[in-house]
C-alpha cells in the first residue's frame, strides 16, 4: 500500500460549498459565522468497522457515521431536547399514536441526488426487515409491535405507534436516513448488511451528513470532506460545514491518544482519564490547547449482586452467598460502609460525582434531587447486619446466621484500572464491616461471559451508561425481563414485588406523555431502586476533553459525541 | 528438490494443525463476539440470537471448522464479524506494513550485527572486546517494551521523530521524495527499537561462529602461508563461519515478527499487531486464525529460505 500511496496524485483542491438556492429549506444555526478552509484531525480507540449504518455495532464506526448520516429529528447535545433536523417540523397526534413529520423540501444528498420521502421510507423499511437484524429495530418496536410508515406525499411522512410511546420523537434520533438510489439494489439482493464495507469506494456512498467520504487508509486513517450540499447555513447565508477536511486517526489506546494530542497530531481529544487530564494540564499554555472538565457523564459505575436463580452446579458457594446478598439490610450495609468520597478522590482525582443513584446528576431532566444520600457510617452498616443476624467473632470477622464467615469476591475488568482501583478500595471498607473480600480481574470477555451467560459469580464492579438521557434508554436495565436486568437475567416473572412494583411503574411512564406525571413515575422508580439496592452506585466520572485553541465554536457537551456533535459549526480560526 | 518437497510437505501440515488447536482454543475462551453488545440495554436479546445465528456462532464446533476450510479454499479465511468481510482481504493490507517493518529491521540488524560481530571475533579477548560484550549483554537484558517506551518518550519530550503511526495527516499533498522521507521518518522509532531487540543476540551468535572459525588450526596455516588477513577473513573463514548463521536467519524472522507484533501495538504502527489485539480482545475468531496462520507462513517461510540457503551453501548436506 505504502507504494500505490507513494505515486498516487496528490490531493486535489478541497471540494467548495455549493451555491444557496431559494427553493432549498435549509436550517439557519445559531453559532457565530466561521471561516471556510482547513482541516481538524481526531483520533479514534478503534478502526471503524464498517459504514454501514443499518448493520454497525461498534462505537468507532457510529462516531464516523454519526457526521456522514443525518436523522430525520435530533436530540441537540447541549439542551437534551430533540429538535428539528431533515424533518422541518412534526405533529403528535393526541392520543400520541400518530407522528406526522413534514421534511426540508430540496435537499440532497452529498452525491448530489436529491431526498424525498421515498427516502425516508426505504430506510425505515430496512431497519425494520428482520431478517437484517439491525440494533434499530429493537427501538422502533414499540409495544411489541413495529412503527409503520406511510408516505402522505413528497414532503411529508405519517408514523403510527402500536401503543402510545412517550418522547417518541427521541426515536428518531440517530435513525440515519439510507439514499434509496444506492442501496435498493444490495437490499433487494439481500446484501444490504455488506453493503458500504470500508473497501466500497467513496462515489457509491452517500449521505445527508456534513462530510462525505473521502479516503480509507486501512489501519492508519479515514478522511472526510466537506458536503457540498450540506442542509445547514449560518446567520450570514454561508452553507455548512467549514471545515474543508475531518480525519480520523486510529490510535489504540488512551495513552497513546494524549501523546498525539500533545505533539499536535491531533486537534481534539476525549475520553480522557482524570490521570491523563492532570497530565495534561500543565502543557496546555504551552501547546495552545485547552481542556475542559464538563462535569459529571451519563456513565455509572456500580456494584452488582448475583442475585440470578439459575447458578451453575459447581459453584455451590455462590448459591450460600446469595442468602446473605438476596438480605435487603446486607446490601444497605454495604452500601452505607463504601466510601464514595475516596473512589472520587483516588480513582477520578476529585474530577467525578458520588452517586446513590444510577441517574447521574449530569440527567437534569430525569434525576430525583430529592433521593436521600445515606452518609458513610460503619456503626450503623454494623447495626443493620445486627438485625439481620450476623455476628462478630472474636477476631472481629463477620459471621452468617449459621456462623461461616462471610467471604465473596468482586468481580473486575482487567482492563479497566479505574474499576480495578474501586474495588480495591471497597475491600478495604468492607475489612471495617468484618467481610473479606477478594477482588478478581477478569479480561473483560471472560467477565461478561460471567455475568451474562454463566451466572459464575458473586459480585461485580461495571458501568452502564446512557446515549441518551430519557428513562426508556435504560428500560432493560429496570424490565424484570429486560435484557439488561444484570442482577437476575432471564426472569419471566418478577422475582420479588419491589421488581414488580418497578416493571409497573416503568410501563406506566413508556405510555404516560406528559413529562411531570412521567418525572413523578421514574421517581418512583428510583426510590425504590435506591432503597433495595440491586445496584450499589459508586461514581460517575466526568466528561474530560481538550481541543486546540484554534478551532472556533468548540462547545464539548455530556452527551455523545461529546466533542464533535456540532462539527458542521467548527471552524479554524 | 526432494529435499525440499519433504520440507514443503511438512509445512502443510503444520499449517493445518495450527488452524485446528487455534480453533480450539479459541472455543475454550469464554464469551463470544457478541457479548459486548449485551451491555447496551437498547439491543433486545433476540437481535443478538439472531445475529449470531447470522453468522453461524449457533453451529457446532466440526461444522464450523468445516465451513472454515472452505472458505480458506476458495481464499477468504473466514469472515470477519467486526469487519462484516472475509478475513483474507484485511489481512493483505495490513501484512504488508508489517513485513515493510520486520523487513527493514531484520537488514539493519543483520548488517550491523555481522559488522560488530566480525570486529567483535577479530578483537577476542582485547578491552574494546569485552566493552563490546558487556554492552549487548545490557541491551540483551533490556525489555523490548522499555526500550520502545523510551524511544516514544524521547520522541513526544523532544518532537523530533513522529509520536506514531505511518504517514503524516497530510501525506497525500506531498511530493513522491517528502513522502519516501515522511514515511521513513514514522518508521525511524519502531525500527530503532526492533533492531535493539535484536542485535544483542545476533552479535553473539556472528561474534562466536566467527571466533570459533578464526581460531582453527588451518586459519593458522593459512596465516603462515602470508594469506592476506581481509582475503581470509571474506574468502575463507566468513563460509565456514556461515552455516549455524543462515540457519539463525529463519529463526531471527520469526522473532522478529512477534517482536515486532509488540513493537506495533505500542507505537500504532498500522500492522498486524493493532490488529491482531483488536481482534483477540473482540473476539473476532477467524482474524485471529487468519492472523496466527500467517505469522505460522512467516516462520514456515523463514525456515525453509534458511534451509534453502544451507542447502546452496554447504555442499554436505546437497550430498546427504
Amino acid at each position: 500500500m505504502y507504494v500505490s500511496l507513494l505515486v498516487a496524485p496528490s490531493a486535489a483542491v478541497a471540494q467548495r460549498p455549493q451555491p444557496i438556492t431559494p427553493a432549498e429549506d435549509l436550517l439557519i444555526t445559531g453559532n457565530d459565522p466561521g471561516k471556510y478552509g482547513g482541516r481538524v484531525v481526531v483520533a479514534l480507540r478503534a478502526e471503524p468497522k464498517t459504514l454501514n449504518p443499518v448493520t454497525a455495532l461498534d462505537q468507532p464506526s457510529r462516531e464516523v457515521m454519526g457526521r456522514m448520516m443525518a436523522d430525520l429529528l435530533h436530540i441537540n447535545a447541549l439542551s437534551q431536547q430533540a429538535e428539528p433536523a431533515l424533518a422541518k417540523s412534526w405533529k403528535v397526534s393526541k392520543d400520541g399514536l400518530r407522528y406526522t413529520l413534514t421534511l426540508r423540501r430540496n435537499l440532497r444528498f452529498s452525491d448530489g441526488h436529491a431526498m424525498n420521502a421515498d427516502d425516508v421510507l426505504f430506510t425505515f423499511q430496512v431497519l425494520l426487515d428482520e431478517k437484517i437484524n439491525s440494533p434499530q429495530r429493537d427501538l422502533l418496536t414499540i409495544g411489541g409491535k413495529p412503527i409503520s410508515v406511510q408516505k402522505v406525499d413528497d414532503a411529508t411522512v405519517l408514523f403510527e405507534l402500536a401503543s402510545p410511546y412517550a418522547a417518541a420523537e427521541r426515536l428518531f434520533d440517530s435513525m440515519e436516513i439510507l439514499p434509496r438510489h444506492l442501496l435498493q439494489d444490495a437490499y433487494h439482493a439481500g446484501t444490504l448488511a455488506r453493503a458500504w464495507n470500508l473497501t466500497t469506494p467513496p462515489s457509491q456512498i452517500a449521505g445527508m451528513g456534513p462530510f462525505r467520504l473521502k479516503e480509507y487508509v486501512p489501519g492508519q486513517k479515514l478522511t472526510l470532506e466537506r458536503n457540498p450540499y450540506y442542509w445547514k447555513m449560518d446567520r450570514s447565508r454561508q452553507r455548512l460545514p467549514y471545515l474543508d477536511e475531518l480525519v480520523f486517526l486510529f490510535v489504540s489506546s488512551e495513552d497513546a491518544q494524549v501523546l498525539r494530542f500533545e505533539a499536535g497530531e491531533a486537534d481534539m481529544i476525549q475520553r480522557l482519564s482524570a490521570d491523563n487530564y492532570s497530565a495534561l494540564q500543565k502543557d496546555a499554555v504551552s501547546r495552545h490547547f485547552r481542556l475542559f472538565d464538563l462535569g459529571p457523564s451519563l456513565d455509572y459505575n456500580f456494584l452488582l449482586f448475583n442475585l440470578n436463580s439459575a447458578i451453575p452446579k459447581e459453584a455451590a458457594d455462590i448459591v450460600r452467598h446469595q442468602e446473605w446478598f438476596r438480605n435487603v439490610n446486607f446490601r444497605q450495609a454495604v452500601s452505607e460502609a463504601v466510601d464514595r468520597a475516596a473512589i472520587v478522590r483516588l480513582v477520578f482525582h476529585g474530577r467525578g460525582t458520588a452517586l446513590w443513584s444510577s441517574v447521574t446528576p449530569a440527567n437534569k431532566l430525569w434525576l430525583d434531587a430529592s433521593l436521600p444520600h445515606a452518609p458513610r457510617s460503619i456503626e450503623h452498616a454494623k447495626q443493620l447486619l445486627r438485625k439481620s443476624g450476623f455476628s462478630w467473632n472474636a477476631e472481629g470477622a463477620l459471621l452468617d446466621k449459621s456462623g461461616a464467615p462471610v467471604e465473596f469476591s468482586i468481580l473486575t475488568s482487567a482492563s479497566n484500572a479505574q474499576r480495578s482501583q474501586m474495588a480495591t478500595l471497597i475491600q478495604d471498607d468492607l475489612k471495617q464491616l468484618g467481610m473479606k473480600v477478594q477482588a478478581v480481574p477478569l479480561e473483560f470477555k471472560s467477565m461478561l461471559d460471567r455475568v451474562f451467560q454463566t451466572h459464575n459469580y458473586d459480585t461485580a464492579i461495571m458501568a452502564l451508561g446512557g446515549g441518551d438521557v430519557d428513562p426508556n434508554s435504560q428500560i432493560n436495565v429496570w424490565m424484570s425481563n429486560g435484557g439488561s436486568h444484570l442482577w437476575n437475567l432471564g426472569e419471566t416473572k418478577p422475582a420479588t414485588d419491589w421488581e414488580a412494583q418497578i416493571d409497573t411503574l416503568m410501563n406506566q411512564q413508556l405510555t404516560t406523555l406528559d413529562y411531570k406525571r412521567r418525572k413523578q413515575l421514574y421517581d418512583r422508580v428510583q426510590e425504590i431502586a435506591a432503597q433495595q439496592l440491586p445496584f450499589i452506585n459508586l461514581a460517575s466520572p466526568n466528561v474530560l476533553v481538550g481541543a486546540r485553541e484554534r478551532i472556533g465554536n468548540f462547545q464539548p457537551a455530556i452527551l455523545d459525541h461529546y466533542t464533535l456533535w456540532n462539527v458542521e459549526q467548527l471552524y479554524i480560526k | 528438490m526432494r529435499f525440499l518437497l519433504g520440507r514443503l510437505m511438512r509445512s502443510g501440515f503444520l499449517l493445518v494443525g495450527v488452524s485446528l488447536l487455534s480453533f480450539l482454543l479459541l472455543q475454550l475462551a469464554p464469551g463470544d463476539f457478541f457479548d459486548e453488545m449485551k451491555l447496551d440495554p437498547q439491543i433486545s436479546p433476540q437481535t443478538i440470537a439472531g445475529l449470531r445465528t447470522q453468522f453461524g456462532l449457533d453451529r457446532s464446533l466440526p461444522v464450523r471448522y468445516g465451513l472454515w476450510l472452505q472458505s480458506a479454499a476458495r481464499g477468504d479465511f473466514g469472515y470477519s464479524f467486526a469487519y462484516n468481510s472475509p478475513v483474507a482481504p484485511l489481512l493483505k493490507t495490513r501484512v504488508r506494513n508489517t513485513a515493510l517493518l520486520a523487513g527493514v529491521s531484520t537488514l539493519i540488524a543483520w548488517l550491523l550485527a555481522l559488522v560488530i560481530g566480525v570486529w567483535s571475533a577479530m578483537r577476542a579477548g582485547h578491552w574494546d572486546d569485552r566493552l563490546c560484550t558487556g554492552v549487548m549483554s545490557i541491551s540483551l537484558a533490556l525489555p523490548d517494551v522499555l526500550v520502545a517506551l523510551a524511544l516514544l518518550l524521547v520522541a513526544t519530550r523532544t518532537g523530533v521523530f513522529p509520536v506514531g503511526g505511518m504517514v503524516s495527516t497530510d501525506f497525500a499533498d506531498l511530493t513522491l521524495w517528502q513522502k519516501a522521507r515522511d514515511i521513513g521518518a514514522h518508521m525511524m522509532l519502531p525500527v530503532l527499537a526492533l533492531v535493539f531487540g535484536l542485535v544483542p543476540t545476533l552479535v553473539r551468535h556472528v561474534r562466536s561462529s566467527v571466533a570459533e572459525a578464526l581460531s582453527a588450526p588451518w586459519v593458522r596455516a593459512a596465516r603462515a602461508h602470508g594469506i592476506a588477513p581481509g582475503r581470509l577473513l571474506l574468502r575463507h573463514v566468513l563460509p565456514v563461519a556461515a552455516n549455524p548463521l543462515i540457519s539463525l536467519f529463519g529463526v531471527s524472522l520469526a522473532t522478529l515478527l512477534s517482536v515486532s507484533l509488540l513493537i506495533e501495538i505500542i507505537m500504532s504502527w498500522p500492522g498486524l499487531g493493532p490488529f491482531f489485539l483488536e481482534a483477540i480482545m473482540a473476539r473476532d475468531v477467524y482474524v485471529v486464525i487468519g492472523t496466527v496462520l500467517l505469522s505460522t507462513v512467516f516462520l514456515v517461510a523463514g525456515n525453509l529460505i534458511a534451509d534453502g540457503l544451507l542447502f546452496a551453501a554447504d555442499p554436505r548436506i546437497r550430498r546427504s
